[in-house]
């Protein structure tokens, strides 16, 4: 069950003043998740026991501080699953792809969905669909490609006693309820293990020579 | 599974080519591909699609339970130049296990389009629950499609000797090569 809060205005007017806060019930008690997270809203947060370094597993941001910075960059999303107020239990960021990486070269057209992460003491009861679902609300999406690239190193098998096959389907179900489908693309770390997977989701506002421009970027071949 | 295709792949000169399984009305078009597959090597063919009846029954019997049929083609005419069948048995011991069988045009050898539907097929069988696919080569007439394999960590498991027989009475060593697909997490 989910019921809407108000949306939030910490910086009015500007790309975090719509913001979205919902309130659900799951089975460890209310959780809020918010969008839009704006930078100075991270300050009295930490991070639930659920994420962090575990044997085989170490999520990908570790900090809270990194939620400050990501907040920060042009266009950003954190997107935050908060329990007793100020306990992390999950999060989801994107943002645009850093100038070394290969989907820059399309510019602003390219949006990455970077990273998606709820603790093992909150998983189950959907945060991450719920996060995700509610990120790719925003208009700002039909004008972008959006991607994702799952890892299989940065998978916690472990802690869901999944295999990577069966984590991969979990990752592809989740991002599929959203529009997402995978792409084949030969770059290398995404090529390096058959589990590994990049998907994406097409805006209606994007054009055709764009998309045609994104599949030979996938097989390194630019166009103009 | 089947709902994300078509998948597109661009080969390294630009040739934009799409995945997508086998439907009925390819009928046509596969009978170009498999009638320019070259007579030394339709000779090997396990099911006689370059005969149209045969061909014509095949596609009327498909059934994706048994036999997923995927073809590569040219985007921007239509051409099929790459066919890949991977192949389940029905019976209940033997469903974690699937065959694969490859085969392209020989002028578009050198584009890695093999490589790509061998991957792709890995994926697909990972995504069905496969735990093991097999390919099977004829050693000294495949070596493109065995380098594609081990490319894709496929393992060489057994060597079946003088197993083969080419059309000139030949014998030729059969190589059964294995890829595991479900790794647990320990395996990192």
């Amino acid at each position: 069950m989910e019921r809407f809060l108000t949306s939030f205005s910490e910086s009015e007017g500007g790309w975090h003043s719509d913001g979205r806060t919902l309130v659900l019930a799951t089975p460890r008690g209310e959780v809020t998740v918010r969008t839009k997270c704006p930078p100075g809203s991270f300050g009295n947060l930490r991070m639930e026991d659920g994420l962090g370094h575990f044997a085989h597993y170490s999520s990908i941001i570790k900090t809270v501080g990194a939620f400050e910075e990501i907040a920060s960059r042009k266009q950003s999303i954190v997107t935050m699953a908060l329990a007793e107020s100020n306990l992390i239990a999950g999060y989801c960021v994107c943002w645009y792809p850093a100038a070394d990486e290969r989907w820059s070269a399309l510019g602003e057209l390219m949006y990455e969905m970077a990273a998606i992460e709820v603790s093992r003491n909150y998983r189950g009861a959907d945060l991450a669909g719920i996060m995700l679902g509610n990120t790719l609300q925003y208009d700002f999406f039909e004008d972008k490609i959006a991607y994702m690239v799952g890892f299989s190193w940065h998978w916690d098998l472990e802690g869901t006693g999944l295999n990577p096959a069966q984590y991969r389907q979990k990752m592809m179900r989740l991002y599929g309820r959203f529009g997402f489908r995978e792409v084949y693309t030969n770059e290398p770390n995404i090529a390096l293990r058959v589990e590994n997977v990049m998907m994406i989701r097409v805006g209606s506002r994007v054009s055709a020579e764009d998309q045609l421009r994104f599949r030979h970027l996938r097989f390194g071949i630019k166009r103009p | 599974m089947l709902q994300d295709y078509p998948k597109a792949i661009v080969t390294p000169d630009g040739i934009s080519i799409l995945l997508r399984p086998v439907v009925e009305s390819d009928e046509e078009a596969l009978r170009v591909f498999f009638s320019k597959i070259p007579e030394r090597e339709q000779w090997f063919l396990r099911e006689k699609l370059t005969d149209h009846e045969l061909l014509h029954k095949w596609l009327q019997r498909l059934n994706f339970d048994s036999i997923i049929p995927i073809v590569a083609l040219r985007e921007d005419d239509g051409t099929i130049i790459a066919n890949l069948r991977l192949y389940r048995s029905a019976a209940e011991s033997m469903r974690h296990v699937a065959h694969l069988r490859v085969m392209v045009l020989p002028e578009y050898r050198h584009h890695k389009i093999g490589s790509w539907m061998i991957l792709d097929c890995v994926k697909l069988a990972m995504d069905l629950g496969i735990e093991k696919v097999i390919a099977e080569f004829i050693n000294g007439m495949e070596e493109p499609a065995i380098r594609a394999a081990h490319r894709l960590d496929f393992r060489q498991e057994a060597v079946l000797p003088n197993y083969v027989k080419d059309r000139e009475g030949k014998y030729h060593d059969l190589l059964i090569m294995v890829r595991s697909l479900q790794r647990e997490w320990s395996d990192f």
